[in-house]
């Protein structure tokens, strides 16, 4: 029986002789889940993955797959005896071999060892590269070697694939396309996966937990929803950039008053005692528009996002809010023009810090 | 990957320390005592010897500087008549060593040489030997290493020309540039690491030179070496000067490697490339552009060409008397034997350096690929001195035989030499290759189940195959050139192309000199012709 079928306990994640995350701790509990690790440019997102592949070693902790220590400071599996694959950010095809033979060589790794879930061309047809199957990695773009080294690692169907930026070279227009075949994919062949990439919104749409990289620490790793609607820490706000806190003072168990926007009800995600000086996340779904509301602050800009207008207002205290308004909205409101906040103001999680 | 102390790492330290141990032998003789030749030396030709080292340095320099660019700049920029023939033509004079000039330089001009014969011919008979002049000492010397040499000036200057973008070239005329003020404010700037680099090769080529300063009497420091030691035995002697020449040469290895770094901005070009369009010349330009380079290519490689040929044509009892198959299966054998076993331990070495990539280890490797700078009379000088250091010291004490006979004079001693002599050529080769290979192919590698050996037998040697190739070439080129250390070291009655020309021409029999002469010339043409596929590999051109 086995608890849980991926587990990182408290590793330190060194590269190059520097820890660049430290005393991680988190768990796959079943098979062929995703999760997303989400975080800036080099804050050692790739670590943790090459780590995990059994390309760097670890001094403390241990990370386990299926039951079975595979790194710990007393032992490290060696990458080629891991049933991991890692698809890197950056073109690792084999430069003497065509697409075709370098996929096909994901094919060979498994042969034998699993039923062959899905065939060559199916996953050619999925990540639509049967164009460039003749052709030498030199002769492709890092989009298409990108696709051809997803195709490759996919084929072996290991116990675990580590994805570093899938995506990140791909055509913004065919990236939700992929990202849908891939989860399509990842989910039929039920593939266990760890994702790694800097777009929340990839992360949040593929992976069912998401964890948070920032100052050499695992800050948040949850359910997508909470990570998005219940950030835990201000430094995740911040990366999330899901819009401003605001001084307040807890009045009550369910609600708090802050000097620009007045009385706020809600439920505390975590409880405060009555009188408690916060700091309240407020974000851009949280107030709604009223022309007809007696609070009303002035618009410093405006923001057109398709579906949606994003304006921003200066509140009394020079604070700057952001409010979402659906596009299709009667009427815009120009810079410099009173925008209406409807009152009373009711957010359903208070988070404060 | 993660970096551990295996048994990659062992062979490329001990490969790296091997080819270390002559430059610490010489550094390490240095405070050894001499014998009384040194003080008489002191106060007599040393001042001498540096002097002419000099003044060959510089005027190899300036000459090869305005030969190589010249006509890089010609075939880089413009169309006439042949240049598509001179861009590889010219690099055949590499096939030429600076002796087997020297030796045609003289064989030409001197008296009643090729130039008499051909003046009398014309004009019947006549005092011409007055009127033809004579190309002997410092300006012989000069020429032979000049006409040898400017191709490495040529093929750097001509790579990077060819590779600057022709938006460069635009932006001068925007700025309202002559072509003569685009020239040397926009090209031959952007040019000068490439140009340094040339010239810091053909400078360490002078200062190792040894058949033709020797054939022409001047003393230099490289030839001073070769007397205290032959001459007058005095080994500890021979390496307090080349500790002198190792660190002149040293200054000179850093300002190309320095040059070369920088270099690389010339070469890497990703976007925003646009290729230049050759001019096409018309008229007396065209006439001029031909004439310089088709004079070039006579002096550098037709004209000794065909002094050796004329003589092996006129004396061809000397073609008979040699057993040529022999001297060929022999320069053969060496270049080839030593081009292998370099190419196998260089490949070794620049994978354990990968796999751990050690600090250690990259430094060693560093200091390692020198022996390239050390001229061939010095590695031999120090090799002898190590054997024999090593020999009267631990073998003795420890009651064993002498292992001197199986290093020096044997084919094992020549071969380590020239291992450590081309050991830079080999590494630094494999190690270009090696660049293009991101370190994620490895690692896929072996997240594919790939050991450590299958990803370098199945992922590197059929990926390096070319360069492999192109360096076994380059390698095997340079030894059958080869002169000093196949001369000290080679066993008795163990002769090449190159070693029979010396003998023959030191002994003032200089027709005898060309049968061998133009074997190893057409021996070299041959790789040379093989390997310019490489060498001058061009985009769409």
């Amino acid at each position: 029986m086995i608890d849980n079928f991926f587990e990182v306990k408290n590793v330190d994640f060194v590269a190059g002789g520097k820890i660049k995350v430290r005393n991680v701790s988190f768990k796959i509990e079943k098979e062929g889940d995703v999760i997303c690790l989400l975080g800036p440019s080099g804050i050692g997102k790739t670590t943790v993955l090459r780590t995990i592949a059994g390309l760097e070693e670890i001094q403390n902790g241990h990370i386990k797959l299926k039951n079975k220590i595979i790194s710990s400071k007393d032992k490290n599996v060696e990458p080629e005896n891991r049933n991991i694959s890692l698809a890197f950010q950056e073109n690792s095809l084999f430069p003497h071999y065509t697409v075709e033979k370098n996929i096909l060589l994901g094919y060979e790794k498994n042969k034998g060892k699993k039923d062959q879930q899905i065939s060559f061309k199916e996953i050619v047809d999925l990540l639509d590269i049967e164009q460039i199957l003749n052709q030498y990695p030199h002769q492709i773009s890092a989009g298409e070697a990108q696709r051809a080294a997803l195709a490759r690692s996919l084929l072996t169907q290991p116990d675990l694939l580590l994805l570093d930026e899938p995506l990140s070279n791909v055509d913004q227009n065919f990236k939700e396309e992929i990202q849908v075949k891939l989860k399509n994919i990842l989910k039929s062949l039920k593939i266990t996966t760890i994702i790694v990439t800097h777009d929340s919104y990839e992360a949040f749409y593929l992976g069912s937990k998401c964890g948070i990289i920032l100052n050499e620490e695992l800050k948040q790793f949850d359910d997508p929803y909470k990570v998005y609607h219940l950030p835990n820490s201000i430094e995740v706000v911040n990366f999330l950039n899901r819009g401003v806190l605001i001084p307040a003072k807890v009045t009550s168990p369910k609600s708090l008053e802050s000097n620009d926007l007045g009385t706020i009800t809600g439920n505390f995600t975590k409880p405060f005692p009555v009188g408690t000086d916060v700091k309240l996340l407020i974000q851009p779904e949280d107030l709604q528009h009223d022309d007809h509301s007696n609070l009303k602050l002035e618009v410093v800009d405006t923001k057109f996002r398709g579906t949606s207008f994003i304006y921003t207002l200066k509140t009394l205290s020079n604070t700057l809010i952001p409010v979402f308004v659906h596009s299709h909205h009667i009427h815009q409101h120009e810079v410099d023009e009173k925008f209406g906040i409807k009152r009373p103001i009711h957010i359903e999680h208070l988070v404060c810090f | 990957m993660t970096k551990k102390i295996n048994i990659w790492f062992f062979l490329s330290l001990l490969i790296s320390v091997f080819v270390c141990i002559p430059i610490l032998t010489v550094f390490s003789s240095f405070f050894e005592s001499t014998s009384n030749y040194y003080e008489i030396l002191k106060d007599t030709f040393l001042i001498e010897y540096i002097l002419n080292s000099l003044t060959l340095l510089f005027s190899v320099l300036i000459l090869t500087f305005l030969i190589g660019t010249g006509t890089a700049c010609l075939v880089s920029f413009y169309k006439f008549p042949f240049s598509n023939f001179f861009k590889w033509a010219l690099i055949l004079s590499f096939a030429v060593p600076p002796y087997i000039y020297a030796y045609s330089l003289t064989a030409f001009f001197d008296n009643y040489g090729t130039a008499f014969t051909i003046l009398t011919n014309l004009f019947g008979e006549g005092d011409y030997n007055k009127n033809i002049p004579k190309f002997n000492g410092m300006l012989g010397a000069t020429l032979s290493m000049t006409f040898s040499l400017f191709a490495y000036v040529y093929i750097l200057s001509r790579a990077s020309f060819l590779y600057q973008s022709q938006n460069l070239i635009d932006l001068g005329k925007n700025l309202g540039f002559s072509k003569f003020k685009s020239f040397y404010s926009i090209i031959l700037p952007a040019a000068r690491p490439a140009i340094v680099a040339g010239l810091s090769l053909v400078a360490m080529e002078t200062l190792a030179e040894f058949g033709a300063v020797d054939f022409f009497s001047i003393n230099t420091l490289t030839t001073g070496i070769y007397n205290s030691w032959i001459a007058f035995d005095d080994l500890a002697f021979a390496n307090r000067i080349a500790s002198f020449l190792l660190l002149f040469i040293f200054s000179l290895f850093i300002i190309e490697n320095l040059s070369r770094k920088k270099a690389k901005y010339h070469f890497n070009i990703k976007g925003g490339f646009k290729q230049k369009e050759k001019i096409k010349l018309y008229g007396s330009k065209s006439f001029f552009a031909f004439i310089f380079c088709f004079s070039i290519f006579f002096i550098s490689f037709l004209f000794p060409l065909s002094q050796m040929l004329y003589w092996t044509i006129k004396f061809p009892e000397n073609l008979l008397d040699l057993q040529i198959l022999t001297l060929f299966l022999n320069t053969l054998y060496l270049a080839l034997l030593s081009s292998l076993v370099l190419i196998i331990f260089s490949l070794l070495s620049n994978y354990g350096n990968r796999v751990t990539n050690n600090k250690i280890l990259n430094l060693l490797s560093t200091l390692s690929i020198s022996g390239y700078a050390i001229p061939g009379v010095i590695l031999a000088v120090a090799f002898i001195t190590f054997i024999a250091w090593f020999d009267d010291t631990i073998i003795k004490s420890l009651g064993l035989l002498s292992v001197k006979k199986i290093f020096i004079g044997s084919i094992l001693g020549l071969v380590l030499v020239y291992f450590i002599r081309f050991y830079s050529l080999a590494f630094n080769g494999i190690k270009s290759g090696y660049e293009k290979i991101n370190i994620a192919v490895d690692e896929s590698a072996y997240l594919l189940g790939y050991s450590k050996r299958k990803t370098f037998i199945d992922i590197h040697v059929p990926f390096l195959r070319n360069s492999l190739l192109f360096i076994i070439i380059l390698i095997s080129l340079e030894i059958i050139r080869e002169l000093p250390i196949t001369l000290i070291l080679r066993p008795f009655n163990f002769e090449t192309f190159a070693t029979t020309a010396y003998i023959s021409a030191s002994e003032d029999l200089l027709e005898a000199a060309a049968v061998p002469s133009l074997f190893l010339i057409l021996i070299a043409s041959i790789f040379i012709i093989i390997a310019s596929k490489y060498i001058l590999r061009e985009k769409n051109d």
